[in-house]
């Protein structure tokens, strides 16, 4: 038992360098919420539910532009999509544990979560362990995300609207894009996207994302094949 | 039905749409291996195109009411970000930087 508690400390200490990117992110999320109108307990509550800041971000702007309800669903669906990724490498460790655990882990599933749980070190480690060290990770930044949130409602409430505070959103996701992309393939599925979502913006109900998303994916799929199929015939 | 209301519907379908996306592996652990394998390479590729989905346009146009218009401030100050965020991996940095970045401008240009 000890050394399980161990285990979730050693998960807390490992999250507090990556507070410095959660901080931030979550004074934007809680300040822009403030800024669009809505109620502080409306954007504590929507934190909440969503616990996923990119999804937050990208509603936002959609229920600024008056887009409809079901565009909002299906936009935020597919940015969370990621969370599949991290549901499957997890579930091999926690899959088996009781239902209140393994619910109440997979609602505090994240980016972070996954980037210092998937580390070759983790792996070694036998599965309690894996699970209290996932536990500490998870649970302190639940925590640090919402204080962060409520943080930024407070002060959102006073920045100047000439700020163009707005625009650490898309260069938030920028910054993020850039470290995405690891590989030509995915320049190339990012080049695709970011040319269609600009293309296709002017669709109706807001629906040029997923066309642009759909778009790049498919071109992530089908460049390889393609590509290889144009060296042959050089051959 | 007022505003809020629909607004709070909203947060709670997608709360519980994000919930069960991230328990559906987990749950089904055991029975969806297969699938697993076959949609990695899929959700591989999705967030590089959700990123730039959802910034490139609104980095390369201002949206004021009524038309899209290019803003070239606000491509530099991307740029100074870009550059920013292939030093640090933290997503603070390349904001303050690209932030720092628009308001000088501006404020050179006014």
């Amino acid at each position: 038992m000890k050394d399980y508690r161990k285990q979730f400390w050693l998960g807390v200490r490992d999250l507090l360098p990556l507070m410095s990117g959660v901080l931030p992110f979550g004074l934007i999320t809680g300040a822009t919420g403030v800024s669009l109108g809505m109620d502080p307990a409306m954007v504590v509550g929507m934190t909440a539910l969503f616990f996923a800041g990119s999804a937050q971000l990208a509603a936002y702007s959609l229920i600024q532009d008056n887009a409809p309800f079901i565009i909002i669903v299906a936009t935020t669906m597919v940015i969370n999509l990621r969370f599949a990724i991290y549901s499957a490498s997890f579930a091999p460790i926690l899959g088996p544990l009781p239902k209140r655990y393994r619910f109440s882990l997979a609602y505090i599933l994240s980016d972070q979560v996954y980037g210092l749980c998937s580390m070759p070190m983790e792996m070694a480690k036998n599965r309690s362990e894996r699970i209290w060290y996932l536990a500490g990770v998870a649970l302190a930044l639940y925590v640090t995300w919402m204080i962060s949130v409520i943080l930024g409602i407070v002060l959102g409430a006073g920045i100047p609207a000439h700020w163009s505070l707005e625009f650490t959103i898309p260069l938030a996701f920028l910054a993020m894009l850039v470290t995405t992309i690891t590989s030509r393939l995915l320049f190339m599925v990012a080049m695709i996207s970011g040319c269609c979502a600009i293309a296709f913006q002017l669709l109706p109900f807001n629906s040029g994302f997923i066309v642009a998303v759909v778009a790049g994916v498919s071109g992530g799929l089908l460049l390889p094949s393609w590509l290889k199929m144009k060296g042959r015939s050089h051959e | 039905m007022s505003d809020n209301l629909q607004l709070w519907l909203l947060f709670i379908v997608v709360g519980l749409g994000t919930f069960f996306i991230r328990l559906s592996f987990i749950q089904f652990h055991g029975s969806a291996e297969a699938l697993i394998a076959r949609s990695k390479h899929i959700l591989m590729l999705l967030p590089p195109a959700i990123l730039a989905a959802l910034c490139i346009p609104a980095i390369v146009f201002t949206r004021p009411l009524t038309a899209y218009q290019p803003d070239y401030f606000q491509w530099i100050a991307a740029l100074i970000a870009i550059l920013i965020a292939r030093f640090s991996r933290s997503v603070f940095w390349p904001v303050t930087g690209g932030m720092i970045c628009l308001w000088l401008l501006r404020y050179m240009s006014s």
